[in-house]
């Protein structure tokens, strides 16, 4: 089965959402980690500036007098450290910070030619401090070069950065929530009038509802009004259809009455050809009209009521057949429903009663079931059909010539509306000794309640 | 017994009336569904057979606007396209039998004498009163088993005299069922059938006269009684 259309809509913008969403946090993460980084810089930068204004300079002897520039500075393990080295790399001051703890001096690294920044922009493993050096000539007789190192923790601004990043985070995903549901809803919303033409559509197969309505968006009324034409001309040509085969019927079968009757005036000599070539043109004309008028499963119509076609068939059949006394028993348990054509199923049931009407002793038992199929048996205790000839009874239609009219030949026709509904046609025994007709009809109505 | 004909092809008409007529019947024949109802409502008839397609009425309304008006007699549809749909249809409008086109005139003359004698009271083909046994199948008429000749006439005559049973039957009446409509009526005639008809029955006299007013059948008790 091909995945719905909501399923594509709902899988296409997610996946797009949730990769455009994952660039958008990835680039936002970085671009915050960069700000902070260059933030952290931009102050290590001033307390360079600020040492370079305090400090003196006597001889070999670099210091910083009180009050530091920067009061951390003054402070053990404040997380903001100072160093001030000469062009040999010796160490000629260090801030009261740095003195106690676990802090490092200034990690040896290429010379720093005067006037030179050097950042180290990832916090060195060891101690998780950020370093800025800077290295000036000193203005004073021996043009000293001297290198400023300040460090600062890196933990801080760690911490800003994993509590953004989680905010990051939920942000992206609350919204990526918040797009889908938006976007589920819009598909709904967007794919109803589809729904509602499917469920319009299934009434009208049931018969429950003639046209599609007119409440449909833009983009489908032309659909609509074509299914609705569509469906209309469909009923216009079966009807019309039907009226051709039934004036066709009328128009052969009067003057067949007609010629018949006329021919008992003819000598026996050309009679008896003749007659057999009128019965030959006769059962032809009947067998094939009754066969084309069939309209076969239909696309468009209400449930059929079975047991109301049974029940008029039955009292239409007790009247002209008065004369038989026949005893009949029905157990059709309602609602027996099926879609067809009423008068397809009235021709099929109407000739399965009509002959066990003309075979029954006494007895005819009509019952039914809905299951898979819509099952009717009709029981009759007459002399029954032999199960060589059962075949031969409900074949005889295969070939027109060969139909013959008189036993039976009704069932053949009932065979072949049968097939054309998909349905079955059996020949058994009957418990009441004489033939059983079970009758299989797709598309049973199954109601609850 | 009187026939009433509703056929629009005049063809087929013609040969139902002739051979119902050769048949021993009345017949009165109509083209469309109101000619067809105006005779049903003027005339009395012992049955009726009627084409469902019908000009200016359908076969199905004339059948229901005859039963609507209380006529009784019995009904044979004749129906061309011979779907179940109009065999119902014709049947639950009051309808008693239905052939479908072509047919042949033995099975619709079987059919019309099984649903006049049915309309009469009679289960079988053959109608008893005692010794009496009119057979309306081979047109014979048995006294205790013995058969005795009748002609046409005296047939019809006994017969329509037993489909009516008990009840009083005028010479008119008798004439009207008994011949078409231009026939020259002559009450005389009756008697002179009724004459040999009571001697053929001697020794039952199931005929009887009522002064003034016609002859009725008496049904007869069991075997041998007079």
């Amino acid at each position: 089965m091909k995945s719905g259309i909501q399923t594509r809509l709902l899988l296409t913008t997610t996946l797009v959402l949730g990769i455009s969403l994952t660039l958008a946090g990835l680039v936002l993460d970085r671009s915050v980690r960069l700000s902070t980084l260059s933030g952290a810089e931009e102050q290590l930068r001033l307390v360079i500036y600020s040492m370079m204004g305090a400090v003196e300079t006597s001889g070999p002897d670099v210091r910083v007098p009180e009050p530091l520039p920067e009061p951390r500075l003054g402070q053990p393990e404040s997380g903001l450290y100072a160093w001030i080295s000469d062009r040999q790399n010796r160490l000629r001051w260090r801030a009261p910070s740095a003195v106690t703890g676990d802090v490092s001096g200034p990690a040896p690294g290429p010379e720093l030619q005067p006037g030179e920044f050097r950042f180290a922009s990832e916090p060195t493993s060891g101690d998780g401090l950020l370093w800025l050096s800077y290295a000036v000539i000193w203005e004073d007789p021996e043009e000293t070069v001297l290198t400023f190192h300040v460090a600062t923790d890196w933990t801080p601004f760690r911490a800003t950065i994993a509590s953004f990043r989680r905010n990051l985070y939920v942000g992206v995903a609350l919204v990526t929530l918040l797009f889908v549901l938006a976007q589920m809803i819009a598909v709904r919303w967007g794919l109803r009038p589809l729904r509602t033409m499917a469920q319009e559509v299934r009434e009208m197969e049931e018969g429950r509802r003639q046209r599609l309505s007119d409440a449909y968006p833009s983009e489908l009324t032309g659909l609509a009004e074509n299914l609705d034409r569509f469906v209309a001309h469909e009923e216009r040509s079966r009807a019309r259809y039907r009226k051709a085969m039934e004036d066709l019927a009328h128009s052969l079968k009067t003057p067949l009455a007609v010629v018949r009757n006329a021919m008992e005036r003819i000598p026996d000599d050309p009679r008896a050809l003749l007659e057999e070539q009128l019965d030959r043109m006769q059962s032809t004309v009947t067998h094939q009209l009754s066969r084309a008028s069939v309209s076969g499963p239909v696309i468009v119509g209400r449930p059929v009521d079975v047991a109301l076609l049974v029940e008029r068939l039955l009292r239409a059949l007790g009247t002209a057949y008065r004369d038989r006394n026949v005893a009949v028993e029905t157990d059709l348990p309602g609602p027996f429903e099926v879609r067809g054509d009423e008068r397809d199923l009235m021709e099929m049931l109407g000739n399965l009663l009509e002959n066990a009407y003309k075979y029954t002793r006494s007895r005819v038992r009509v019952t039914g079931a809905v299951e898979e199929s819509l099952v009717i048996r009709v029981d009759d205790d007459g002399p029954g059909i032999p199960p060589e000839v059962r075949r031969a009874v409900l074949d005889r239609g295969t070939r027109a010539d060969e139909v013959q009219s008189g036993q039976g030949i009704g069932l053949s026709v009932v065979a072949e509306l049968v097939a054309l509904y998909h349905g079955r046609l059996r020949i058994e025994e009957s418990p009441l000794g004489g033939a059983r007709l079970v009758l299989e009809l797709p598309g049973a109505l199954r109601r609850d309640g | 017994m009187r026939i009433l004909i509703v056929e629009d092809e005049v063809e087929l008409q013609r040969q139902l009336r002739e051979k119902l007529k050769s048949g021993g019947f009345v017949v009165d024949t109509a083209a469309d569904g109101e000619e067809g109802l105006y005779y049903g409502n003027e005339y009395d008839y012992e049955a009726a057979v009627i084409d469902l397609g019908l000009p200016k009425m359908g076969g199905i309304d004339l059948i229901r606007n005859l039963r609507g008006g209380d006529r009784r007699f019995p009904i044979l549809i004749l129906t061309a396209r011979g779907h179940w749909q109009d065999k119902v249809e014709g049947l639950e409008a009051g309808a008693d039998d239905y052939l479908t086109k072509p047919f042949q005139m033995e099975e619709l003359q079987a059919r019309l004498n099984a649903l006049v004698r049915r309309a009469a009271g009679y289960a079988s083909p053959v109608m008893s009163s005692g010794p009496i046994a009119l057979d309306t199948a081979k047109k014979e008429l048995r006294l205790n088993d013995d058969p005795v000749e009748l002609t046409a006439y005296e047939y019809r005559v006994l017969e329509y005299l037993m489909l009516n049973p008990g009840r009083v039957v005028s010479k008119t009446e008798l004439t009207d069922h008994l011949y078409e409509q231009d026939f020259e009526r002559d009450s005389n005639v009756i008697e002179v059938f009724v004459g040999r008809l009571r001697k053929k029955l001697d020794p039952f006299n199931p005929i009887r006269t009522v002064r003034g007013q016609g002859y009725r059948f008496t049904e007869q008790a069991g075997e041998g009684s007079g």
